[in-house]
């Protein structure tokens, strides 16, 4: 999904850098491009705050994130609430504080999820091929065959609410991606040279999966799974916003914009506090996502 | 549909009255047997049939993507075009980041960035509710226009982000030498020689982002308060009326696919070469 997206916009740049170099000489491109992609500090910036703000937010928050105050509601932005209080006088910032940690998790989580769920399954597939492949992949193609939000939806509500639902639903959404990522990769690594001549030095079937396919195959599903947190957080925000995931009174960005639905009028600022910090994490990502794509897709690296 | 607390014998008897005391295999089978005839269960809640639930709920969905899709080529198109012959210019740049955020903000701020602007502050339009503009035309139209927009919007990201870069593409190509060098307007070349080779991946990717596409239109419909499918999914989802669900679900998947072969079918209608012998 996200990958369709960056494809085009990066078929433009590989037609301006038509270079053919060594192994050494072409990791230093790899390398060069990584930094020189304009945009990349910015996302490094962002993402390197986030964590340091997820891990700190006990000690950052200025406010405990669920302390009502119902003799101070919906204050405006000011020095004692710097993003303002909600509609039950809790501090914002706190809970955009408090948030942060809910989106790391779920991008991360989720798509680690994903990566290996769909990354044994994909290998599983091109590496037994047969009957085991038929299955994997119908089994892949009927995930697919629902729009991405709506089967979270309807797989986080079976799982029930709170976060290790969504997780897992978002995990199962974006697994196919990986899967089929992996065994067209897998496909192509098994033909190599090297590993006919591991399976002529007698090498188990086993030995070569982990020390020849696997490492050889992996790099398109690092660059996949990077570029997927960004979207895997806004999936995330999504279905808090639906009222599934973290349930109230814990504080996730999603949820929070949904219950600052209400006040728009009156109260803009419970809204736009998570919003901005939802959308500054988003951008950052794709940022950085965009940046080691740059810097590790073979396809670029001619 | 039950208190937490009915007792033993009831709860017994309204397993059995559903079928939830029989094997899981069992209850699929008898599901996949009604759904082949046609029968999709009745919704739990209002205990009508699913279709009907369903068919009351389509002609909104309908109405909100097809002006959606008008609003984001509408935008993207020329948005799109000016990028690619002014490359590298402040209006490329403007272009190109206004599709980067497009595709960055999530749909349901968009959709309070929007209400908060034209509903809230600026109080030109309603910022919930529904009207059927086939019934009531004007008052109709008004009541879409913030949801077409916001699910607009985002889709115009997309086109205008692979489109311009088509475009790029296309413009370097020998034919376009040639069809200056021949004395064609600037225009006939445009439209005629580089959007036509160009639109092949706009189609990929409008495919590819159609399951977005319509994750969008349900946050969309809830924020919105618009009756049409998408509620309905979140609704029947928070009541647990899972016939319901399951229900809609599926209806909206074959629709999934359906549309997804149809932009196969658009392939070979834009590029004769494509088509399937």
């Amino acid at each position: 999904m996200a990958g369709s997206i960056h494809e085009s916009a990066f078929a433009e740049r590989a037609l301006a850098t038509p270079a053919e170099a060594g192994v050494r000489d072409r990791r230093w491109d790899a390398l060069r491009r990584a930094a020189r992609a304009r945009l990349a500090p910015f996302g490094a910036a962002v993402l390197l705050a986030a964590i340091v703000i997820a891990l700190a937010a006990p000690l950052l928050a200025p406010y405990d994130p669920l302390a009502q105050n119902l003799g101070n509601i919906l204050a405006r932005p000011g020095r004692a609430h710097w993003l303002g209080t909600d509609n039950v006088g809790r501090d914002v910032l706190s809970r955009v504080i408090w948030g942060t940690r809910v989106s790391l998790v779920a991008g991360f989580v989720s798509v680690a999820i994903a990566a290996t769920a769909g990354g044994v399954l994909g290998m599983l597939a091109g590496y037994a091929g047969g009957r085991a492949d038929g299955v994997v992949m119908r089994l892949m193609d009927a995930v697919l065959s629902f729009p991405p939000l709506v089967l979270a939806l309807a797989l986080g509500a079976v799982l029930g609410a709170g976060l290790g639902g969504v997780l897992v639903a978002l995990g199962v959404v974006y697994t196919p991606t990986f899967a089929r990522l992996m065994r067209g990769q897998v496909l192509s690594v098994k033909t190599r040279e090297y590993v006919d001549a591991a399976r002529a030095l007698g090498a188990s079937g086993w030995w070569i999966a982990r020390h020849h396919v696997l490492p050889n195959a992996a790099t398109p599903i690092v660059v996949q799974a990077s570029l997927s947190v960004a979207f895997a957080i806004l999936a995330e925000a999504s279905l808090s916003f639906l009222g599934l995931g973290v349930q109230p009174p814990a504080a996730s960005w999603g949820s929070m914009i949904n219950a600052g639905r209400g006040y728009l009028q009156q109260a803009p600022w419970i809204v736009f506090g998570p919003g901005t910090a939802l959308f500054v994490t988003v951008v950052g990502l794709n940022f950085v996502g965009d940046a080691i794509r740059d810097g590790l897709d073979p396809r670029l690296t001619r | 549909m039950m208190a937490e607390s009915g007792d033993a014998a009831a709860r017994e008897s309204l397993r059995r009255e559903l079928g939830l005391d029989r094997p899981i295999a069992v209850q699929y089978v008898t599901w996949m047997g009604q759904l082949l005839r046609g029968d999709l269960g009745r919704s739990i809640r209002n205990g009508e049939p699913v279709i009907e639930n369903v068919s009351r709920r389509i002609r909104p969905s309908l109405e909100l993507a097809v002006l959606a899709m008008t609003i984001a080529v509408l935008v993207a198109f020329p948005a799109a075009i000016v990028s690619a012959i002014r490359h590298n210019t402040a209006v490329d740049r403007l272009g190109t980041s206004f599709a980067l955020f497009g595709i960055c903000l999530p749909n349901f701020l968009l959709a309070l960035l929007l209400i908060f602007a034209f509903g809230v502050t600026l109080r030109w339009l309603p910022i919930s509710g529904y009207v059927d503009p086939l019934d009531e035309g004007w008052s109709g139209l008004r009541s879409l226009v913030l949801p077409a927009v916001t699910l607009g919007l985002a889709l115009a990201a997309v086109i205008m982000r692979t489109l311009r870069s088509s475009l790029l593409e296309a413009l370097g190509e020998d034919y376009v030498r040639t069809a200056r060098a021949k004395g064609l307007s600037e225009s006939v070349v445009i439209r005629g020689h580089v959007l036509r080779n160009a639109l092949i991946p706009v189609i990929t990717v409008l495919g590819l982002q159609l399951g977005t596409l319509i994750g969008g239109a349900v946050i969309t419909e809830y924020v919105f308060a618009l009756p049409g499918v998408g509620r309905l999914v979140v609704d029947a989802v928070f009541a647990r009326d899972y016939p319901l669900v399951q229900g809609v679900i599926l209806l909206i998947a074959i629709g999934f696919i359906l549309s997804n072969l149809f932009v196969d079918l658009l392939y070979g209608w834009i590029d004769p070469r494509i088509r399937v012998r």
